[in-house]
């Protein structure tokens, strides 16, 4: 069938070309090292520091689906889905106003509930740190997990 | 089945495969960010504990842009063959993504195949089915005749037209 190869390589590296110029120039671009899901101010932290957190006193949030949640969830950690947030943060928002130790976490390396549920916390003035990659960080390090529904 | 190697059918494949691929790249275009966010519900390609962000991030960019160019050239029936093998392959590459989230129970809510910003469309059976559709397109135009230009002068010379 006799196609170039040559000509499907160029056409390849005209459209890297113009979109590495474009991300650059346009002004539409972002940092392309850094997790688009990290907003400016985020606090992420890892699942070494979270667990430190935790026995410290940390309240979790968690922030997948709440059958995730019945299933397995961190210890002592609150339903906070993003799915429910509205509903949910109205039955929860007195605990959380009086906590300074938040963390939020969801299913891991493709989910931004966390990041969207701390969005909207910070939005009601809560700080609330990310934990980073979430819910497959934590039981990797085989940190405890519980099962059941919200106390 | 000569009727696949038809000058006519190639156009008329050139123009609705091209314009797909052009349409499909606008949104993401102006919104890279959003489109990157998609690419990382696929959990492909990272981001994840073996592949950084950068990875993920590469592809949001570029890959509209890669879209445009075959967009352009099936269009304008220039390189049409290189042009339609590429749109195979990247059309391969969507069918295993999507085939790859659904296996593993990944719901991607908007597949970021055309619109990254409103309602997408959801990855899904009718998905891989239209992809499955315009992948036949591309490979009807690779496997195709050079160009019709191309085989004109070659007719001419070996072929006498009727009167």
């Amino acid at each position: 069938m006799g196609l170039r190869a040559w000509r499907i390589a160029v056409l390849v590296a005209v459209g890297v070309a113009a979109g590495l110029v474009w991300n650059g120039l346009s002004g539409r671009g972002f940092a392309l090292s850094g997790n688009v899901f990290v907003r400016p101010g985020d606090e992420v932290i890892e699942a070494a520091e979270a667990k430190a957190r935790l026995d410290k006193g940390a309240l979790f949030l968690d922030a997948r689906p709440v059958d995730f949640y019945k299933m397995s969830h961190i210890p002592g950690a609150l339903a906070l889905s993003e799915d429910d947030f509205e509903r949910a943060f109205a039955r929860l928002e007195p605990a959380l106003r009086a906590r300074f130790d938040l963390v939020v976490y969801c299913s891991g390396y493709g989910c931004e509930a966390s990041h969207i549920v701390a969005g909207k916390l910070k939005q009601r003035g809560i700080q609330a740190a990310i934990l980073n990659e979430g819910w497959p960080a934590w039981t990797d390090a085989g940190y405890p997990t519980r099962a059941g529904e919200q106390p | 089945m000569s009727f696949l190697r038809h000058p006519a059918l190639h156009w008329a494949l050139g123009l609705v495969l091209g314009g797909v691929f052009l349409y499909a790249s606008y949104d993401k275009i102006l919104h890279p960010a959003e489109f990157a966010k998609i690419v990382y519900h696929y959990q492909v390609i990272g981001p994840s504990q073996t592949l950084p962000p950068l990875v993920p991030n590469l592809v949001a960019v570029t890959l509209p842009w890669i879209e445009v160019v075959i967009g352009a050239c099936l269009v304008a029936g220039l390189w049409r063959r290189e042009a339609a093998a590429l749109s195979a392959a990247l059309l391969l590459v969507f069918l295993v993504a999507v085939s790859s989230a659904l296996v593993r129970g990944i719901d991607i809510q908007n597949c970021g195949c055309f619109s990254v910003t409103a309602e997408g469309r959801r990855a899904g059976l009718q998905l891989i089915l239209g992809d499955l559709a315009l992948l036949a397109g591309a490979l009807i135009l690779t496997l195709g005749p050079r160009s019709a230009a191309a085989l004109a002068p070659a007719r001419a010379e070996n072929v006498q037209e009727p009167a």
